[in-house]
């Protein structure tokens, strides 16, 4: 199946989006040229890749994989500098801390042009034939992230403003250029949340779900009556059922994922003691035979 | 059964900070339920709860008031809460919060009207920056100032930087009070008075105008300026929010989860708030694996050699798993303060469904081996 070349990689708190997208782009850049977006505050996927970058910066991890800090507030800063040619003063006046609040308080402009920055992006990516990696930020702001172009189509009836909307909204909602991937963990929160995210891109917003990533995902070891045998062992019983019950919730939280139409790829659970380049790595690789499937 | 974690005779003030998806609405509930426990009138004030906690704590969709949280199960234990015990759970809702507060305290019913209908105010009192914080804290105030609660437990909203909640009262009252905004409807003529830099804000914000074609403005400019006559008001009720936050009977509570990520963040949480010459007094590991069982055990069995070596694989990979957590958590006492403790919330097998899970989590609640 085709992959577009931007996957924005979004999921509930806690499941792993940083750690998916870092690997996600490792797997891609052994295809072709990859760039991976880091929109997170603390830069999570960025940091798991060993890249230290500040905002708006860029490190070449290796010859096909390159990482970009973004943030809203970088992306007003050079909008300003765009307005305001005269370095000076758009300094200063970025350092204003009034500025700051007034600027907060126009809806969605941040948002916007970072959206924005995201499709000139793209177009690169396109142009050049390289995929595109968003680490992006947790579900319910990725949603609002996501619908302020079509905010902005609301509000603004013309102008500028209205031109990139549209532009911003037919990237967006085009399945060949724009997918997006939900990272879940085997729990039923997670779960019931992804069928939520899902439903609401697809229908509400027609925006391409290209599937979903099952995180943290445990192979049994254990056979049901392994336990009964483990009468005495309680200790070791309890840490058994844990394992066969965290592989049951992965079974059922797949299926669930797939009844909804989801197509749906497992990412084993690492029994690591640490979490680093290596991990992704490791992760990139099991990511690579199932891309054919997303 | 009772925590000894947190000291509830000691505290008016719990207030649970943290970034969004650790449990800190999960910790903030049953720190209170702890409380109550302990035999407290307790109050908690939660943010955007999870479905399940809302059943348990008998709050639904809809209710902004506080509502009663029955205590029968952890009466029915022996030595249960004393007679004085209560809880009461209340779900923030900002842009409610936030009408009422214009309601109550516009100077006149043109101005009440005239902010409500705004456009900004419309669309953005909930989005606008801090507004959810700034609710939390005015919120906050009318809680403590209750007679007859001892305790309040506030959760505060999802925070990616950790002066988010404290310093909502300033950004908001800063964008209250802007000179920028205020510069927006000045006559041209006016302007001399003014510094470069307002100049430069004010081009740019009229460029914003016109680029985008909003005509927010004007609109803003509106908002802010409806605000006139409520601003002394607010300005006074956040710097009272804000001793209350210092004081010596509240507890700033820094919840996290053991993942290194999470951790990281919680580390640059505690800076900033030691920066900001804040105590943090405990934080929460939300989510902590428990202790692993002896591997002996297994040498010692009578079973299958095939099933010891799916035994020892399974304790081997949690033992990792444990690792990497133990790891984490001495970056984390690496950089405690002396005062505050390092407390672990063992991981539950199920989602809070009831008080009694509730209580079982803050019942867990212990501190983090040396």
């Amino acid at each position: 199946m085709h992959l577009p070349r931007v996957l924005f990689v979004t999921g509930k708190g806690g499941t792993g989006k940083s750690t998916v997208a870092a690997a996600l782009a490792v797997a891609l850049s052994h295809r072709r040229f990859t760039v991976l977006a880091d929109l997170s505050t603390h830069l999570g996927a960025a940091a798991l890749l060993g890249a230290a970058l500040g905002e708006d910066q860029t490190e070449l991890l290796s010859e096909s994989l390159e990482v970009v800090a973004l943030s809203q507030r970088a992306e007003l800063n050079s909008f300003i500098k765009r307005l305001v040619p005269l370095a000076a003063i758009s300094e200063r006046m970025l350092r204003s801390r009034t500025f700051g609040y007034v600027t907060a308080a126009l809806p969605g402009l941040e948002a916007f042009l970072l959206l924005e920055r995201l499709r000139m992006m793209a177009g690169e990516a396109a142009l050049h034939d390289r995929y595109l990696v968003i680490d992006a930020p947790a579900t319910g702001t990725a949603l609002e992230l996501l619908a302020v172009a079509n905010g902005v189509k609301g509000v603004a009836p013309v102008g500028t403003l209205r031109r990139l909307a549209d532009d911003v909204q037919e990237f967006l909602t085009n399945p060949h250029r724009f997918a997006v991937v939900i990272t879940v963990t085997p729990e039923d929160l997670s779960v019931r949340e992804t069928l939520a995210t899902a439903e609401t891109l697809k229908s509400a917003r027609r925006i391409e779900v290209a599937g979903t990533i099952l995180n943290r995902s445990t192979n049994a070891l254990f056979e049901a009556r392994d336990l009964e045998q483990l009468g005495a062992l309680e200790e070791h019983r309890a840490l058994a059922r844990k394992r066969l019950e965290e592989r049951a919730a992965a079974i059922a939280a797949r299926r669930e994922l797939e009844r909804a139409g989801l197509v749906t790829f497992e990412l084993p659970m690492l029994y690591r003691a640490a979490m680093g380049r290596r991990e992704i790595s490791a992760l990139a690789r099991v990511l690579a035979t199932g891309l054919v499937a997303l | 059964m009772k925590s000894r974690a947190l000291d509830f005779e000691r505290y008016r003030l719990i207030a649970c900070l943290g970034p969004g998806g650790v449990g800190k609405t999960t910790v903030s509930a049953a720190l209170a339920v702890s409380g109550a426990w302990r035999g407290r009138a307790v109050d908690v004030m939660t943010v955007d709860p999870a479905p399940r906690l809302l059943d348990a704590l008998g709050l639904d969709g809809n209710a902004s008031g506080p509502r009663t949280v029955s205590l029968k199960v952890l009466r029915a234990v022996p030595g249960g809460p004393g007679r004085r015990a209560r809880l009461r759970a209340l779900k923030l809702d900002p842009k409610e919060t936030f009408d009422s507060i214009v309601r109550q305290h516009a100077p006149s019913a043109a101005a009440r009207d005239a902010i409500l209908s705004n456009r900004i105010y419309r669309n953005l009192s909930s989005a606008l920056a801090g507004v959810g914080d700034y609710m939390a804290m005015e919120k906050l105030l009318e809680l403590v100032s209750q007679p007859d609660t001892d305790v309040v437990v506030l959760d505060t909203p999802p925070a990616s930087e950790a002066l988010d909640f404290l310093d909502a009262p300033r950004r908001l009252l800063d964008l209250l009070n802007s000179r920028a905004v205020t510069l927006l409807g000045a006559p041209a003529g006016l302007l001399r008075q003014f510094r470069l830099v307002d100049l430069a804000a004010r081009a740019v914000l009229a460029a914003f105008d016109r680029v985008t074609g909003l005509n927010l403005l004007a609109d803003v400019q509106a908002f802010v300026s409806g605000f006139e006559g409520m601003y002394e008001g607010f300005a006074e009720r956040a710097k009272r929010a804000d001793a209350i936050l210092r004081a010596a009977d509240t507890a700033l509570v820094l919840v996290t989860t053991p993942e290194t990520g999470r951790i990281a963040q919680a580390r640059e949480f505690l800076h900033a708030l030691q920066k900001a010459g804040l105590q943090v007094h405990a934080i929460v590991v939300n989510r902590a694996m428990p202790a692993l069982p002896d591997a002996k055990a297994i040498a010692a069995a009578k079973l299958s050699a095939a099933l010891k070596r799916k035994l020892r694989r399974n304790l081997a990979d949690h033992a990792a798993l444990k690792e990497r957590e133990t790891r984490s958590l001495e970056a984390l006492s690496a950089v405690m303060p002396s005062q505050a403790q390092l407390l672990l919330s063992p991981e539950l097998d199920h989602e809070p469904r009831s008080v009694a899970d509730l209580g079982v989590i803050g019942a867990n609640l212990r501190p983090a081996p040396r």
